[in-house]
């Protein structure tokens, strides 16, 4: 239930968490990034983890944050900031303040502009290496971190980091474990005053939910009238797909083939 | 091989007499020899063109004949065509722009991709924007395997994908995961020619991250998730773009700042000029920064091992394998992540975290291949994002092939088998051949 | 002699026993509290035990005959015996009494006996096997030291030198049916059932149940609310310790007969859970030790012998083995067919539910796809994480009714999650179809729904359930309505049986709650429905469980199918006996692997009787054996059903239809 490296931790985490947004709903929630940044944090062995989230304490924010400790965590440090201030220089302190030696977070934040800045912003300030899209942390050893990271189609890369480093995760790392009510209604959130530095060029844009992104047209630039005409009128595929009866098995495997190499799977 | 045109005059006769049993056989012959896939036309012994109105056209994928006058299908040799056409699109030279717009390509495998591409077409409607006083395109790549053997970049199409300038850096050192050495070069450009625009592709361990932090170093604020551009007078720089923010729940309007990192699709590549692609070389040599980052290569990962989430070519399998170390053999060769239907687990076959469908895991592959599986509705709809679906199936009335781009019926281990052997035959000669 | 050893033994035994009934108490009061009425509770024992425990007895013939004999016989026999022997108020009836009585118990012991020459594999063995002859050592050997008493023998038989030695091998065979019934009965024996059995019928958790004299017991199936405003109540149960004292005595009641076993679908599909074994387990852990004295059958595919708990040590270990494994707790689908066949009345699916509580809601350890249902749920308000405003996008083109525009109606339709669900749309159809067709007045509550709550409750998320249920009843005060009409047996469940709990003040949570069945079943009685006559092949009913073992409902459903002219060829669990579907309590969700599949054994179950169709009236259901591969039925809702059927009112009924629609409630539809 307790992080259970508390007693004699050798390493120190800092996992910056957020309150996330239901991509259907918009109702307040642990972020997932986040959450698997924290479950990241707690697969480490001997390690003490420590949230840290700087933000208000609105009515909907709280639960989320609840969240992060039903996670297994005796308290949360909420860095108080009112709603539309920088998180930057509050955490960049929070962190001054106790240095950790690994910060884990995730790659963007659901509310807000989301840019995933706030990692290289904060090593930036700081002075320490960032690594972006973990998949895990192998092991720690003589203040040298061996990471992997995520690359596509699941594939990774082993890096080795100098610590103290910031390193962020995407979806690619653990799913983080379920957030249970009981240590989540018992945590506690341990609110210290934050700088207040407000986000000026943020709200003086404008903002709206996201519109459809037109589906890019084909457009042929063709030399004769006859070519426009033809990729205009083609629509070859669409409709059922393909479908191969009465061939042969070489035949259909070779259709298969193709279709593959197409796609460029096959390597 | 000689350039003599050999006539076979008995073959010739065959030719023309269309009830001649061999009839069919002597003009595939003909008609290979002739380098086309079909014989429609041919050079009779008199010298005049016959021409075979029946093999005309070709069969559309609906099973109906499609005849394609272009001329294309002719085999007028469509590769000179495409190289001449590229040749004949105007050369645009930019002698003294005005400003440069630094873009820095993700090119993944050493090749520009269509992010990359995209992300050039955006670079010239911000260098092109005033004809008065235009911009250079300035391209920065990194990494020694652009090259391929002989020093010779693989990518050829820096010019016509809209380079003005092109700076190669090919110090070992850029090579994997090199942010900082990379970032250090970005530096040096800034501090060389101070571009007036940065674009980035917003791309996942590529520009995603190189550009935020060029954009932390340099102090400036970037805009991230682009995918519009507008001029806007009243901007510090001219435009006004629209970001995706907060999980891409929210558009931004926002001026244009000086580093971008833009997504997918944001422009359209440049398809009508060609532009220099002249190579810069940086002024000073790049001081080698300690770098506190190190790149230890790729893991290997097994393909069964990839979260089925993740995986991105996916063999499934369901209840009509009989043949299972023969379905286990072909997901290893073909590199495919291995998923399931929930009979197929049911049935213990596989495990529960291979399963795929509402009740499963849903699954995002690119190509999704169902082997066995007759399509329940759940299962359909786990796989509704799946790009393309191939089924090898029995039964030719079921679900499953409704919903495939491509099906193929008959025996799935016959069908996998032959597939297998056909991989394995091409990897061989592929080896011969490297 | 035998008149100053008598009295020894016989008090003796009683001190012992009183010392152990102490002991017992001891054990149960670790629980924590729960009120109850102690005279009451006590008085009402008798009533309790000879009308409601002996009405599930009694489905077994010989066993319930061979019960009262036994059981009656030794009650009497040890009274008797106290007054006769002890006390020495042998004269007359007393003695003649105590005869009879023994002689009783003898003929029962033999029925026992015979019992147990051959047991099926759901009894339990070891002690129990010695039951038989101890019931036979305790009433031969009553009988024969009786004899003298009354009479029958002089009454210095067993006084000569040889009757010395007769006399002292009576006393050993009394003594050693004395130790198992009186002694063993406080200190652990089989004989055991008998004492906690009695005061656990007293101080039952759920009075209600039985019968009283005013009229039937009511069904009690409702989950008892958890109090989630006192910070410091315990979520659910993590220690033995932690049950109320009544459900501990409750535990200790278990005869060990099986019939739970026998019936339990989980077990039956080779899944970890055994609900006898884990009544004992209970047991074991309530007095400390390991489970290698079970003598019945284990949980499928766990020996034995490698679990072990304490009063006040976790049942289910966060890592390792403890008393329980969690795979044996998230294998029940909360069919209560266990509860419905424990001849003691024993709450197995509360417990079970209590301690998912305590796994969900402290461990945060809800297995498999448990989780995401759950973030689900508290997220987007239905268990598949669809976009709430989508909720009635399946019917588009219906224009149902909104209760937000008609504030009013005479009936609520609850649709429940099935909205998103393809195949469950098709049901809905048909049920809107229908009461079109009867002219019905009625209402949706349309994107103002949410999930019930039932999975999440039976998952143990109590918090998520009481959330839900608090947002559904405040919803469900801004209209009037008669009544609430649903296709969901859950959600009919959790409206009728568990919102009541909830309600606040100004805010009661008691409807009016019927099932789409009853619903039909009642407008074909009115006469507002007319169909044609059933041409299709054989079908026979599923019941779902959270409509007949936990709400009753066996009859409108089947007198539907009768209105629709289908004879119902029955299987052989059918009704109170319903095999469950398997997608009951989210057990499909947990999914816990097991030998075989639940739905796939129902299926095999309707194959037996030559069905064509399997008519069933839960979305859950149809789900669940719909994805049996290669069943040899169709499944089918009621509802679809009956509207396939529908046809025009014949003009010989015009008029009565006429008539039926100028009842006074039509006269609001209009």
């Amino acid at each position: 239930m307790r992080p259970e490296a508390r007693v004699d931790a050798s390493l120190e985490i800092t996992v910056l968490v957020s309150v996330g947004r239901h991509p259907v709903t918009g109702r307040a929630r642990r972020a997932d990034q986040d959450a698997r940044a924290v479950e990241l944090a707690r697969g480490v062995a001997d390690a003490s983890v420590r949230l840290l989230h700087a933000g208000g304490k609105e009515a909907d924010s709280e639960p989320a944050l609840r969240g992060y400790l039903g996670m297994g965590f005796d308290a949360l440090t909420l860095v108080e900031q009112p709603e539309g201030a920088d998180a930057l220089p509050a955490l960049a302190d929070a962190l001054n303040e106790a240095p950790p030696q690994l910060v884990i977070t995730g790659e963007r934040a659901e509310q807000g502009e989301g840019s995933g800045l706030l990692p290289y912003l904060l090593a930036e300030r700081l002075g320490w290496p960032v690594v972006s899209g973990l998949a895990a942390v192998e092991s720690v050893e003589n203040g040298v971190a061996t990471l992997l990271q995520a690359l596509p189609r699941g594939q990774r890369r082993r890096l080795k980091v100098r610590l103290p480093a910031i390193v962020t995760v995407d979806g690619a790392a653990p799913a983080p474990r379920q957030s249970a009510y009981g240590p989540a209604r018992r945590g506690h959130l341990a609110a210290v005053p934050g700088s207040v530095t407000v986000d000026e060029a943020w709200a003086s844009w404008e903002t709206q939910p996201a519109r459809k992104r037109p589906k890019r047209l084909k457009i042929v630039k063709a030399a004769s009238a006859r070519d426009r005409f033809k990729a205009a009128a083609a629509k070859a595929e669409g409709g059922g797909g393909q479908v191969l009866t009465d061939v042969t098995v070489e035949e259909g495997a070779e259709a298969i083939l193709k279709l593959l190499k197409e796609e460029g799977v096959l390597r | 091989m000689s350039d003599i045109v050999r006539r076979d005059p008995r073959k010739a006769w065959i030719a023309r007499n269309r009830l001649h049993p061999q009839h069919r056989e002597v003009l595939a012959e003909l008609g290979q020899s002739a380098g086309q896939g079909a014989t429609s036309e041919w050079m009779g012994p008199a010298g005049i063109v016959r021409r075979n109105p029946h093999a005309v056209g070709f069969m559309g994928p609906n099973g109906i004949k499609r005849i394609d006058r272009s001329g294309v299908q002719q085999g007028a040799g469509g590769g000179a065509a495409a190289k001449s056409a590229a040749q004949s699109k105007p050369l645009v030279e930019i002698e003294s722009p005005a400003f440069l717009v630094a873009v820095v390509p993700d090119m993944a495998g050493g090749r520009l991709s269509g992010h990359d591409r995209d992300l050039l077409g955006l670079a010239r409607q911000l260098a092109d924007a005033d004809p008065n006083a235009r911009g250079a395109v300035l391209a920065v790549v990194f990494g020694g395997y652009n090259r391929e053997g002989g020093g010779e970049l693989k990518e050829h199409g820096f010019g016509e994908a809209g380079v003005d300038r092109l700076l190669s850096l090919d110090d070992p050192r850029f090579d994997g995961f090199a942010p900082e050495a990379r970032l250090g070069a970005l530096l040096a450009v800034e501090e060389a020619w101070t571009p007036r625009h940065w674009l980035v592709p917003d791309s996942r361990l590529g520009g995603a991250d190189l550009g935020r932090r060029l954009a932390a170093r340099l102090g400036e604020r970037p805009a991230t998730g682009v995918w519009q551009l507008e001029p806007d007078a009243t901007a510090e720089l001219g435009w006004q773009c629209t970001a995706r923010g907060a999980a891409a729940t929210l558009d931004i309007q926002r001026p244009l700042p000086r580093i971008t990192l833009a997504l997918e699709e944001c422009a359209e590549p440049v398809d009508d000029n060609r532009h220099a692609a002249e190579a810069l070389s940086l002024p000073q040599e790049l001081p080698s920064p300690i770098s506190r980052i190190e790149d230890l290569g790729q893991v290997p990962v097994d393909p069964a091992g990839v979260a089925l989430a993740e995986a991105e070519f996916i063999l499934s399998a369901g209840n009509g394998i009989r043949d299972w170390d023969g379905y286990h053999t072909a997901a290893e060769v073909l590199g495919a992540t291995e998923g399931a239907s929930r009979v197929a687990v049911d049935d213990g076959f596989m495990p529960r975290d291979r399963q795929v469908g509402a009740t499963g895991t849903w699954v995002t592959a690119r190509v999704y291949v169902a082997v066995g599986i007759s399509g329940a509705i759940q299962h359909l709809q786990g796989i509704q994002t799946c790009d393309k679906v191939v089924a090898i199936n029995m039964d030719p009335g079921c679900d499953m092939i409704k919903r495939a781009d491509l099906a193929v019926i008959g025996d799935s281990a016959e069908v996998l088998a032959s597939l297998v052997t056909m991989v394995k035959q091409q990897r061989e000669e592929k080896r011969d051949a490297a | 002699m035998l008149d100053i050893l008598l009295p020894i033994l016989i008090f003796a035994a009683l001190g012992l026993a009183a010392i152990g009934v102490v002991r017992r108490v001891r054990l149960w009061r670790q629980g924590r509290p729960s009120p109850v009425p102690l005279v009451k509770g006590l008085a009402s024992v008798p009533r309790r035990y000879l009308v409601d425990l002996h009405h599930v007895v009694a489905r077994d013939k010989v066993m319930s005959n061979t019960h009262v004999a036994t059981a009656g016989g030794f009650v009497a026999a040890a009274v008797l015996m106290v007054l006769v022997h002890g006390l020495g108020l042998a004269e007359g009836v007393l003695g003649w009494g105590l005869l009879a009585a023994s002689a009783t118990m003898f003929v029962g012991s033999c029925f026992v006996a015979r019992r147990r020459r051959n047991p099926p594999s759901r009894l339990s063995k070891g002690p129990w096997m010695r039951l038989p002859k101890s019931l036979m050592a305790f009433s031969l050997s009553v009988f024969a030291i009786t004899l003298p008493a009354v009479g029958l023998l002089p009454d210095n038989f067993f006084e000569g030198s040889v009757s010395w030695v007769l006399a002292l091998a009576l006393s050993a065979v009394l003594v050693w049916g004395l130790g198992e019934m009186v002694f063993g009965m406080a200190w652990g024996g089989p004989m055991k059932h008998a004492f906690a059995g009695a005061l656990h019928l007293a101080f039952h958790r759920r009075a209600e149940r039985f019968s009283t004299r005013g009229g039937e017991g009511k069904r009690s199936t409702g989950l008892k609310a958890l109090n989630l405003d006192d910070q410091d109540a315990t979520l659910g149960v993590e220690k033995p310790s932690d049950f109320t004292w009544n459900q501990l005595l409750g535990f200790d009641a278990c005869v060990q007969c099986g019939r739970c076993e026998a019936m339990c679908p989980a077990f039956a599909a080779g899944q970890p859970l055994n609900p006898k074994k884990l009544i004992q387990d209970m047991v074991v852990g309530m007095a400390g030790g390991s489970d290698a004295n079970y003598a019945g059958s284990p949980y499928p595919g766990q020996p034995v012998g490698e679990h072990q708990g304490s009063p006040q040590g976790p049942i289910v270990a966060r890592e390792g083995k403890a008393l329980v494994d969690a795979e044996t707790l998230w294998s029940c689908t909360t069919c209560r067919a266990c509860v419905e066949e424990c001849p003691m009345m024993i709450e197995h699916v509360d417990a079970i539910v209590d301690m998912r509580r305590f796994l969900t809601l402290e461990h945060g350890n809800t297995p498999n796809k448990g989780a995401e249902v759950l973030d689900n749920l508290i997220a987007t308000d239905n268990p598949g994480g669809f976009a709430p405003d989508a909720r009635m996008h399946w019917a588009a083109d219906l224009e149902l009714p909104l209760m937000a525009d008609r504030g009013e109606a005479e009936v609520l339709l609850w649709l429940g999650d099935g909205a998103y669900d393809m195949r469950n749309q098709r049901t809905l159809r048909s049920l809107v179809k229908v009461l079109r067709a009867a002219d019905v007045d009625f209402a949706v509550l349309g994107n103002e729904e949410r999930d019930s709550g039932d999975v999440a409750r039976r998952l143990g998320d109590e918090a998520t359930f009481q959330s839900l249920a608090k947002r559904n009843i405040a919803t469900l005060s801004k209209y009037r309505f008669q009544r609430i009409v649903t296709c969901d047996p859950h959600s009919f469940h959790v409206l009728g049986n568990e919102y009541g709990e909830l309600g606040g003040p100004g805010m009661p949570a008691q409807y009016e709650v019927s099932h789409h069945s009853t619903y039909i079943a009642e407008l074909f009685d009115a006469g507002r429905l007319h169909v044609k006559p059933w041409k299709g092949g054989g079908v026979t009913f599923h019941d779902p469980c959270y409509l007949g073992r936990y709400n009753g409902e066996y009859e409108a459903p089947r007198s539907v199918l009768k209105a629709l002219g289908i004879e119902l060829k029955e299987m052989e669990r059918s009704g109170f006996r319903s095999r469950c579907c398997g997608g009951g309590g989210g057990a499909p969700i947990t999914d816990i692997p097991g030998e075989r599949r639940i739905p796939d054994m129902r299926m095999g179950d309707v194959g037996e009787t030559g069905a064509e169709l399997v008519a069933v009236g839960c979305p859950q259901c149809t789900a669940m054996l719909e994805g049996v591969v290669d069943a040899t039925a169709e499944v089918r809702d009621i509802a679809e059903l009956v509207a396939s059927a529908l046809t025009e009112a014949p003009e010989a009924f015009a008029g009565a239809a006429q008539q039926s629609s100028n009842r006074p409630q039509a006269v609001e539809v209009a």
